[in-house]
């Protein structure tokens, strides 16, 4: 052989060693046309007793509110896409519930059955409706592919679940969740209390952005509040964005009332601080509107004004920690008696998802769709460490459950019992939860910064014994993310 | 192959310079957006289906650009010099390779790190630099010798 040959040789030979792993990894990461959420990635019980997935358990369709109650709440909802105008006046593409954006802000009492039923007119790639924070029952949880197939035009689904806590929530389609609920695909949630709060007037103020215009409950004017000055007001403002928006107020002084529909207990006073508030996330502002009056300010682009008219300010530097506000209270279970220990690593690497190159977050160093399936059993407690080393926050989801902040990275809670379903992760942060599994079903637990959930950013919690006869991709185009 | 590899190590000099002057343009596009009353937050940082300000187009471009483009475009190189017979052609492209690993990677860990910016800055310099001179390296193999005249 010639010098020459031996040489095209190598460099063919070279080639192949860079082209072929590429290859390998494009070829690996193609996925079926329908695959079951079930024989995705790999079991992980936690470290504790051995979960077993036995053939023929019990379908996520028989986790259903009792179907003899009769329903307090009975709602309509009729789901269009097209172009809409803004309460302020802009038009914009997208969808909307009932003709608006966002939807009936639906409002319940809790222990009241609320029933939904969605009706898509004319969303062409189908739609559902997730109870975002709301621990509905698994049937109930609208993602597509996993608790119900995408309702297709013309279609209906009938959404049933006891709001079994008081408290602020939302709720939005997840079906292309990341396209769909940018469009405009959602609506507010309030669970009341059995008996009114006296003397306090109560307002939602939901906040999207529609193709560039920051608006509160669909306008990009500040929303008023009708409170009079001296008046005692709560703000429940809730961010179905995909990043964290930060809320302060101009103006008054504020107490956290409740974080994620949980009441956070002896929430102290604080001025000129701001909040962080997560992707998903919800939280209730208590103010007294002084006699110069007062605005909440969101994200700086968004606003509340309750009473006269004062001038924004721009955000405090002061950020307050909810890990070490309000004061601390008796939870129901107990963290240390956790039989499972889970670990949901965030990270990321250069690889191929769905065929596609790109950088990709990864979850306990696999990419989608070779992540965790998180294995419990009915009364579990379990613990969760949540790391970011990935250089980008995530606002992590746990769907049907509400999550206890025990510490992050090291340092222990000391306030009030934070309670969240949305809690953002900085990057290079880390988080230690728990939860009790006292919601049987298959739950996803994902990036609530929906490209993310969408680039493969989703794990699951499954309980042993349950199954889906829902596929993701299949005859209903189930794409949850 | 001596022409694709120059014609490459071209094209990779020609991105990274349009790498530092799309992003740029989109910084001074934001703070003229702020200065116009835009508001920038995260919610808003991370709406990537709308367009606030034209100039934000630079930093869509530049985050495709480095990514994507550059690195096939990088990959590309160094399999041409497996095959473009120029004496130290590989070593130079696996030069520019590792440069273009570490700058994507500053790139990432900056948005956790923002000192690692001023690295990422530099490292534009020394890619364009090592293109360079894998370049000069295939041009004179390529280049007709020349004998001095007297």
């Amino acid at each position: 052989m010639t010098r020459s040959r031996i040489r095209t040789a190598v460099a063919l030979v070279a080639t192949a060693a860079i082209l072929g792993p590429l290859g390998y990894f494009w070829q690996a990461s193609l996925l079926p046309d329908a695959y079951s959420m079930m024989s995705m990635g790999y079991l992980d019980d936690g470290g504790g007793p051995a979960v077993h997935q036995h053939a023929g358990g019990v379908p996520v369709t028989q986790l259903r509110a009792d179907p003899d109650r009769r329903p307090d709440v009975d709602v309509t909802l009729t789901a269009r896409k097209g172009s809409f105008t803004l309460a302020s006046g802009q038009k914009v593409d997208g969808y909307t519930l009932n003709g608006t954006s966002p939807g009936p802000t639906i409002r319940a009492k809790v222990g009241q059955l609320v029933q939904v039923r969605l009706v898509n007119e004319s969303v062409p790639d189908g739609a559902t409706l997730h109870w975002h924070g709301v621990d509905v029952p698994n049937a109930d949880d609208g993602v597509a592919g996993v608790t119900q197939d995408a309702v297709g035009v013309g279609g209906s689904f009938t959404y049933r679940f006891v709001a079994d806590r008081a408290g602020t929530f939302w709720y939005h389609s997840h079906q292309i969740s990341h396209e769909q609920v940018r469009g405009g695909l959602l609506g507010a949630l309030v669970v009341d209390p059995a008996k009114p709060v006296p003397d306090e007037t109560d307002f939602v103020a939901l906040m999207h952005q529609y193709r560039g215009y920051s608006t509160v409950n669909g306008s990009s004017e500040p929303a008023a509040v009708p409170a009079e000055p001296g008046r005692k007001v709560r703000v429940r403002v809730i961010n179905t964005e995909n990043g964290l928006v930060p809320v302060w107020v101009s103006g008054a002084s504020f107490r956290v009332l409740a974080v994620d529909g949980s009441e956070v207990n002896g929430p102290a006073e604080v001025r000129d601080t701001a909040l962080n508030l997560p992707a998903g996330g919800r939280v209730d502002l208590g103010l007294t509107v002084p006699a110069t009056g007062a605005r909440v300010e969101i994200g700086g682009a968004a606003a509340v004004t309750l009473g006269p008219a004062v001038a924004a300010s721009p955000r405090p530097g002061a950020t307050l920690d909810l890990l070490s506000y309000g004061t601390p209270q008796a939870v129901p279970f107990d963290p240390d008696r956790a039989v499972r220990h889970f670990k949901y690593d965030i990270n990321r690497r250069p690889g191929f998802v769905r065929g596609r190159p790109g950088l990709f977050w990864t979850i306990n160093g696999h990419l989608y769709p070779d992540v965790p399936m998180f294995m419990v059993r009915t009364g579990d407690v379990a613990r969760m460490t949540i790391s970011n080393n990935s250089g980008e926050s995530h606002p992590m989801h746990l769907h049907g459950h509400r999550l206890l902040v025990l510490a992050r990275d090291g340092t222990r809670a000391t306030g009030s019992p934070w309670w969240t379903d949305s809690l953002e992760v900085p990057a290079g942060e880390s988080f230690d939860v728990a939860f009790v599994a006292d919601n049987p079903g298959i739950w996803a637990d994902h990036c609530h910064n929906l490209p993310h959930a969408a680039d493969g950013m989703v794990a699951h919690l499954m309980y042993e014994g349950i199954t889906t006869p829902y596929v993701i991709g299949g005859a209903a185009s189930n794409i949850p993310e | 192959m001596k022409t694709a590899y120059r014609v490459l190590a071209h094209s990779i000099m020609i991105l990274v310079i349009l790498q530092t002057m799309v992003i740029v343009w989109g910084f001074f596009g934001l703070f003229h957006w702020i200065e116009d009353g835009g508001v920038m937050n995260k919610a808003v940082l991370d709406d990537r289906d709308t367009l606030n300000f034209t100039e934000q187009r630079g930093m869509m471009l530049h985050g495709i650009g480095g990514m994507v483009l550059v690195p096939l475009v990088v990959l590309a190189f160094l399999i041409v010099s497996f095959f473009a017979k120029i004496p130290g052609g590989v070593a130079a492209a696996g030069i520019v390779v590792g440069l273009v690993v570490a700058q994507v990677a500053l790139g990432i860990f900056a948005h956790g790190v923002p000192g690692l910016g001023i690295l990422h800055a530099l490292g534009a310099f020394l890619i364009i630099g090592a293109a360079n001179a894998a370049d000069r390296r295939a041009k004179r193999v390529s280049a007709p010798v020349e004998v001095a005249a007297r």
